[in-house]
């Protein structure tokens, strides 16, 4: 068995797929199938182009006009109200408005009155979704699936790899993890987990042989003006980035469930999310701030 | 290891997008094929007060054994089931008044011992699904009774909380009695059974469940026990009751989850009439308590009432005329009240299974008033079973 | 009078149909945890059940559960 690495960019992300085969031919198959379906996913659900179905579905808001969704984006729709009802309201597809307001590029802070005029563009209470019929009744409003499509994405890379008869491999999305299936030997994968402040070093390995690891934090896309932090996840209810952990990561069946949980932590705050991370049972760890380490993972550094 | 509660709520929300990862939930109740065994033991109580003939009663010893099986990747689901029972004991076999007019139960001397084999197929089209069909077809034999069954019943949602099932199924009966010669009996008879039903099942919250449902069954033919006798005045004859038997029921099922403590409440009422003037209630509640580490306590009550049919009667000493007439207790005014106790434990793809029940049957816990039942029945039963999840 | 019985349980069950329906807000899928629990099902352990419905309709005069009726025996 011979490990095959196929690196690419999607998502915003590099992204890479490892796999084990005897045979090149077989891995490289299996790759290219799961990156187009990557691509497939990027191309549909991102909120960076125009022009794609989502900007269609954007383009109706306001319209009254009910859009009807194909399957998966019913399922995926269905998933983030779950998301907002077990987070009250704070994970929120709805927040495109405000997420195109914190232009991080920019280095700029949005002045009051422009974040309440993107919060009055906000709410997946304000929408009528009656699956899978969608309508957006205030115009302007967004859509970002960016909190779920990424870790869907890597969970369907790794299944399409074992369609294809790779048993072995991991697929990487910017640092959302979906194992197809341990090493040949039976060892497992080793992630490591990048320090928030100092990305080039590793605060924690974490063992993988199956399901999936997401890891949520401000590290990879955050603007600092004035010498303060402003990470990429906004609160929908105030409008403003979360001030939460440095780094949320958990470990999960599927990359799916494991970036809702670490999604819902950041959105929830430290004491909030903490808590939340505890009862929900699963593998996390996470760094506040202040780099205190918490979680009840076994980290192997 | 069940997952908490916040987690199965995320899982469930992810299964519809990634059907995969759902399928590798350990719980063997997710398993593709599932095999159960039971064997169980039946017991009746000796009879007090005044009896003829062997007063220890029926023992039956019964073996079971299923296969629950997925085809076709899942659009298919087939059950098979199979069960031997062995039966030995004495039985009632007719009234007769004692000096004093009081009904003196007499009890058949010659020990049964008879056994019956059945088996049973359910193919389901759509399982797991909400909307489903299930074709069922079976046969059952014994040394005097053979019976062929088919059915069929559908299961379809009417809307996201509610469910709607309805159903039918036709039974063909032969019954060929032993030492009929001897005992101028009937030789050879037959009975059809025709039955239906429709329910409605309705999502209240997310804790708990309501069913109510009719069911109407249409019996035509050799209806009469052909081993029971009947005191007629001065005479023993054969008993003799309607052939045609028409049953109304209604039921309602009620279960709510208190997943917070790892329980839950199932609680079913049940009220029949039929055109035989036989009215009978029933109601029953089980508590599931999972006790942590894959044990489970389940203990059950269950309350049963019924009225005598228009014609029962201990015996009859001035008969007017009567056409049909029974002492067969189990067409006169009772109740019967029973506690069972089931425990269960999980053990990977395996779960043991323990109970045991306490039955007793008394004039008193009838709801109505009638005539005497002489011979009522108490009874024990236990239990074992296993079943197996394979993948 | 059987035919009085009848028509009385069908107005019952669609009585009990519409107060269901203006019940309460719908329970989303996924909600449904609690639901698709074991010990939520209507039957759990059907293999049990039939031995104890056979038990029962042998010791009494009236038929059991709602559903296909299975086979009959020579206990009755």
């Amino acid at each position: 068995m011979d490990l095959h690495r196929y690196a690419f960019s999607s998502m915003g992300c590099p992204c890479e797929i490892q796999l084990e085969t005897d045979f090149e031919s077989g891995a490289s198959a299996a790759a290219a199938k799961a990156q187009a379906e990557v691509a497939r996913l990027d191309e549909k659900y991102s909120h960076y182009r125009s022009g794609n179905w989502l900007a269609c579905l954007c383009a109706s808001a306001g319209s009254g006009r009910a859009v009807e969704l194909d399957e998966e984006a019913t399922n995926l729709v269905d998933f983030a109200a779950a998301l907002h009802a077990q987070s009250a309201g704070r994970f929120d597809i709805t927040a495109g408005a405000l997420t195109k307001l914190w232009d991080l590029q920019s280095g700029r802070v949005p002045a009051q009155a422009q974040i309440d005029e993107a919060l009055a563009r906000t709410g997946w209470h304000r929408v009528e979704w009656r699956r899978p019929y969608l309508t957006l009744p205030i115009a302007g409003m967004h859509i970002d699936f960016g909190g779920v499509v990424k870790e869907y994405a890597a969970d369907r890379a790794a299944e399409i790899c074992r369609q294809n008869g790779v048993a072995h491999g991991v697929v990487d999305l910017g640092g959302d993890l979906a194992v197809i299936g341990a090493h040949a030997d039976g060892s497992a994968w080793l992630a490591g987990i990048k320090a928030p402040r100092s990305p080039e070093k590793v605060y924690a390995s974490i063992e993988l042989d199956r399901g999936g690891l997401a890891t949520s934090g401000d590290y990879e896309r955050v603007m600092i003006v004035d010498g303060k932090r402003y990470s990429h996840i906004v609160d929908p209810l105030r409008g403003r980035p979360v001030e939460s952990f440095a780094s949320v990561s958990v470990l999960a069946d599927s990359c799916l469930v494991a970036g809702a949980a670490s999604t819902l932590a950041m959105l929830l705050g430290v004491e909030r999310g903490a808590e939340y991370l505890r009862e929900l049972d699963l593998p996390w760890l996470a760094l506040d701030a202040d780099g205190r380490a918490r979680g009840n993972i076994e980290s192997a550094t | 290891m069940r997952p908490s509660a916040p987690l199965a709520a995320l899982l469930s929300a992810a299964a519809a997008l990634l059907p995969a990862a759902h399928a590798n939930a350990a719980d063997s109740d997710e398993a593709n094929t599932r095999a159960s065994y039971r064997f169980s033991e039946y017991d009746e109580d000796a009879l007090h007060g005044t009896v003829v003939g062997d007063p220890r009663r029926y023992r039956v010893l019964s073996q079971q054994l299923a296969v629950d099986t997925k085809l076709d990747g899942g659009a298919w689901g087939l059950k098979l089931d199979a069960t031997h029972e062995v039966m030995s004991g004495s039985s009632p076999w007719f009234v007769a008044p004692d000096a004093q007019q009081h009904p003196v139960q007499v009890l058949s001397g010659a020990t049964i011992r008879d056994h019956r084999s059945a088996l049973s197929v359910a193919l389901t089209q759509g399982p797991g699904t909400s909307a489903n069909t299930t074709y069922t077809a079976s046969y059952s034999k014994e040394r005097d009774y053979r019976a062929t069954a088919i059915g069929v019943e559908r299961s379809q949602p009417l809307d996201a909380a509610t469910t709607l099932g309805y159903g039918g199924s036709f039974s063909h009966d032969l019954i060929e009695p032993t030492d009929a010669a001897l005992y101028n009996r009937i030789t050879h008879a037959t009975k059809n059974t025709a039955s239906t039903f429709a329910s409605l099942a309705w999502v209240l919250d997310r804790d708990s469940v309501l069913q109510a449902g009719v069911q109407v069954n249409l019996g035509h033919g050799y209806l009469t026990d052909p081993y029971k006798l009947f005191s007629y005045g001065a005479d023993i004859v054969a008993e003799r009751r309607p052939d045609r038997r028409v049953e109304a029921a209604g039921l309602v099922r009620y279960r709510r989850s208190y997943a917070q403590i790892d329980a839950a409440l199932h609680l079913d009422y049940r009220y029949a009439q039929d055109s035989w003037g036989l009215t009978s209630h029933t109601i029953e509640a089980s508590w599931y308590q999972g006790l942590g580490h894959g044990w489970r306590l389940i203990p059950t009550l269950r309350w049963y009432s019924q009225s005598a049919a228009r014609f029962y009667a201990p015996f009859l000493a001035a008969p007017a005329g009567q056409r049909y007439y029974s002492s067969d207790y189990r067409l006169g005014t009772f109740g019967a009240f029973s506690t069972s106790i089931n425990i269960r434990k999980a053990i990977g793809r395996w779960e043991f299974s323990l109970g045991a029940e306490r039955y007793h049957s008394a004039k008193g816990l009838a709801l109505d008033s009638g005539a005497a039942v002489p011979a009522l029945v108490d009874s024990t039963r236990v239990w074992a079973g296993l079943d197996f999840g394979i993948d | 009078m059987r035919p009085d019985l009848l028509l009385r349980l069908v107005c019952a069950l669609a009585c009990g149909a519409s107060l269901a329906a203006c019940a309460t807000t719908p329970v989303q899928p996924w909600e449904r945890a609690h639901l698709a629990r074991w010990d939520m099902r209507w039957d759990p352990d059907s293999v049990q059940t039939a031995m104890k419905q056979h038990a029962y309709f042998s010791k009494e005069g009236s038929n059991g559960t709602i559903g296909a009726a299975g086979g009959g025996c020579g206990c009755n």
